[in-house]
């Protein structure tokens, strides 16, 4: 994934101010940011959900809002902050992407079996997803940005809302997947996570990326947090305030 | 630290909800304009109405004006909401669920809040032609009694589109009581329908004297007392006053008891009844998603998950029940009062189109994943149209079979299923590139009659702007009907067919073309603001 000089402002505020990124093929990239810095809004414009003001996105070398859907093809996504249709239940949700990415049927049915039982999600589970946990809600749509095997995943904080023992599975299919060639790249505000699983990381804050490259380049001598915290700015502790707490 | 918070806050939040969701949005103040013209326009056409018998000087035709106009006033605000526009929900109760407030101070709050709006104010202004035709009549007293008589009365409109709406939508969204909700409606409609057939009835015969003891009758039940008392006074019945003011007093207060019910659940129960149906299904996840018939393609996926959320989506279904309501109870009404039911015809065709004006905000943010992997525009569109299609056809036809009976003319059948399949073709025409330009969000609340903030009437009466001019543009074809009606009962089928195709070629043909172009936009139109 290759992103060069995205831009984005809404009314009078610039939401991303000219964000270049290379994402080399099969790394395991992470997206880094405080609430509100821009990860969402930059990874919406890297898959074509969002219209940029500027600038252009390369997916595996397929422009993705000149060539949507040579990009697209080749791409899994799993939104944040954006609904599935969830009057569907599981399967049919999976039975839906699989059928709308042009698939066959006897392969999405196959796929889709595998996925439903790997995430503990049921194959024959007919409740609708909107009746399902937050948890539940991130490994369904997890499963339908897996199902038509993209050699490129953007994940948009994957691992929110999801208990210990799910992020755990789903580390490991996400593990499993760069093993085999796969490009991952996810956001999140959580350091031991990004720490345990990425190659690569990038820092950004208030619409700007900060630093990015290699995770050891980026982390030096110290933690992720500290440099996060040193990149990022911003108090980590009160003083004389909250007393009456 | 709770001190006392009176309605101010509640009107004060309202107006500045309004004022933030148009600030910087050209599309949304354009709107808004709009749907302050028509209220205006609205206000002027009501007031002067109101007003005439008071300029012809005759006490006789006010005293039958008056009441029956005040209570269509009110019954509009019931029907309105329910069909066409839906109720601002600005303020959703839900929200104020954590403050610590009384019930009785949310609900003054939301009852001033929901009468600081243009639609009431159009109300207000309208009704104000009947203190002009009192003042008039009686002189300053009476219009003086008159005056608190239309307040009375605004004030039982808004409580009654404000219950009524509310009382539906708490009934709709528990997925068990939808049945419920669907038969008591279709119950409600079918208690209206006759009365109407009788009143109609009665217009017809231009009998004033039945017409004025109708009114009587309806001077002294609460959808026209209020209306009433000015006049009281005037005819020298000032002893009437007190009884009727008592008795839209009652009819407001048990109204507003009623709202506080069923908002209090609304309140405490959106979570909903999250039925687990455990019997778990052996069949393979496309044969699932599929409707039997559907082919295993991308159309067909896209065709059986539209009818699955036809009826799945409490706001769609909302929309289902209520226009297959008004499909047979239109023909019914204006078939027995005029002796050409064409021009109902056209009109229930593209009112079933109009559901799919904001197709896009029933989905919301869901039609990313629809973006994502890359759903060309025409398969889109064409899939989407399918599926209501294949809701519509079978009620426009139940309608056809009506008004041929109706009009005790079964040979009628084809010629008149092809004047409502014309007028669907064509109404979808507009409708379609109408969902994807004038998209907007609806707000994440479980209410199905529920719009978001900002010009909300504004987007009912685009909407009411698109029937017109589909039934503009199916007008041709209704003449054609009319000057070769021997023909027409032969050609009038496949002709109606290939208008109604034609315009939705057309129209549909448009819609693909601009979704193709502005797919992220219209993602971000239905995203609700968070």
């Amino acid at each position: 994934m290759s992103l060069g000089g995205l831009v984005k402002r809404f009314d009078t505020k610039l939401a991303v101010a000219g964000v270049s990124l290379e994402v080399p093929a099969g790394s395991f990239y992470g997206l880094l940011g405080p609430n509100g810095a821009g990860k969402t809004t930059t990874l919406s414009m890297a898959v074509g959900l969002l219209r940029p003001d500027e600038g252009r996105a390369l997916l595996l070398g397929y422009d993705v809002w000149a060539d949507p859907t040579a990009a697209k093809a080749r791409l899994g996504v799993l939104p944040d902050g954006v609904r599935l249709f969830d009057r569907l239940t599981g399967p049919e949700l999976l039975g839906y992407h699989g059928l709308l990415r042009g698939m066959d049927a006897a392969t999405v049915d196959q796929r889709a079996r595998e996925l439903l039982e790997v995430l503990e999600l049921g194959a024959g589970n007919r409740t609708l997803v909107v009746d399902y946990s937050a948890g539940m809600k991130k490994k369904i749509g997890l499963a339908c940005a897996l199902l038509h095997a993209p050699r490129l995943l953007v994940l948009d904080e994957p691992f929110e809302a999801v208990d210990p023992v799910s992020a755990a599975l789903i580390r490991d299919i996400l593990q499993r997947y760069v093993a085999g060639g796969g490009t991952v790249v996810f956001s999140s505000h959580v350091m031991e996570i990004v720490e345990r699983l990425c190659d690569h990381v990038a820092i950004m804050s208030s619409g700007v990326l900060r630093m990015h490259g290699p995770l050891d380049q980026v982390r030096g001598d110290k933690s992720l947090e500290e440099v996060f915290v040193q990149v990022v700015g911003g108090r980590v502790a009160t003083g004389s305030e909250l007393a009456w707490l | 630290m709770t001190g006392k918070v009176g309605a101010w806050p509640f009107v004060r939040l309202k107006l500045r909800l309004t004022a933030n969701g148009l600030r910087g949005r050209s599309s949304r103040i354009a709107l808004f304009v709009l749907g302050a013209l028509f209220a205006g326009f609205f206000a002027i056409v009501g007031y002067s109405s109101f007003a005439i018998p008071g300029v012809a000087d005759s006490l006789f035709a006010a005293e039958s004006a008056l009441p029956l106009g005040g209570a269509a006033l009110v019954l509009g605000w019931l029907f309105l909401p329910l069909v066409f526009f839906g109720v601002d929900e600005s303020l959703d109760p839900a929200r104020f669920a954590l403050l610590p407030l009384h019930r009785r101070t949310l609900i003054t709050g939301l009852f001033a809040a929901a009468l600081a709006g243009l639609p009431a104010l159009a109300t207000l202004v309208a009704s104000a032609g009947m203190v002009d035709t009192v003042a008039r009549l009686g002189g300053p007293a009476a219009a003086g009694v008159q005056a608190v008589g239309i307040l009375l009365g605004l004030l039982l409109c808004v409580a009654v589109s404000r219950a009524v709406t509310s009382a539906f939508a708490t009934a709709l969204r528990s997925r068990r009581s939808r049945d419920l909700a669907a038969i008591s409606l279709a119950l409600l409609a079918a208690a209206i329908g006759p009365l109407q057939l009788a009143a109609l009835a009665g217009a017809q015969r231009a009998d004033w004297d039945t017409v004025a003891s109708v009114s009587r009758v309806v001077a002294w039940t609460p959808l026209g007392a209020p209306y009433s008392i000015g006049l009281d006074v005037a005819a020298g019945r000032a002893w009437q006053v007190p009884l009727k003011l008592l008795i839209s007093l009652a009819a407001i207060a048990a109204l507003l008891w009623w709202w506080s019910r069923t908002v209090e659940s609304a309140m405490v129960g959106t979570a909903g009844s999250s039925t687990n149906r455990t019997s778990a299904s052996t069949r393979s996840p496309v044969d699932l998603l599929l409707l039997r018939w559907a082919p295993r393609t991308r159309f067909g996926a896209l065709v059986s998950r539209e009818i699955r959320y036809w009826w799945r989506d409490a706001r769609r279904r909302a929309n289902l029940i209520t226009f297959s309501i008004a499909s047979l109870f239109l023909p019914i009404s204006l078939a027995v009062s005029t002796s050409s039911p064409g021009g109902t015809t056209i009109f229930v065709g593209v009112l079933a189109a109009l559901a799919l004006a904001n197709q896009f905000g029933f989905d919301g943010t869901a039609y990313a994943a629809n973006i994502t992997t890359g759903v060309p525009g025409r398969v889109e569109i064409n899939a989407r149209a399918v599926a209501h299609a294949i809701y519509t056809i079978p009620m426009l036809l139940a309608t056809a079979t009506l008004i041929a009976v109706l009009s005790a003319d079964p040979a009628r059948l084809a010629g008149t299923l092809g004047l409502l399949l014309a007028a669907y073709g064509v109404g979808l025409g507009l409708v379609l590139p109408l969902s994807i330009r004038a998209a907007y969000a609806l707000p994440d609340t479980p209410n199905p009659f529920a719009m978001s903030s900002g010009g909300g009437a504004a987007k009912g009466f685009l909407t009411l702007a698109v029937l017109l001019a589909g039934v503009v543009v199916s007008l041709p074809l209704q003449l054609i009907a009319l000057f070769t009606a021997p023909v027409w009962l032969w050609i009038g089928l496949p002709a109606g067919i290939a208008y109604g195709a034609a315009g939705y070629l057309i129209g549909s043909g448009i819609a693909a073309d601009q979704l193709d172009k502005r797919m992220p936009e219209l993602l971000a139109a239905v995203t609700p603001n968070r």
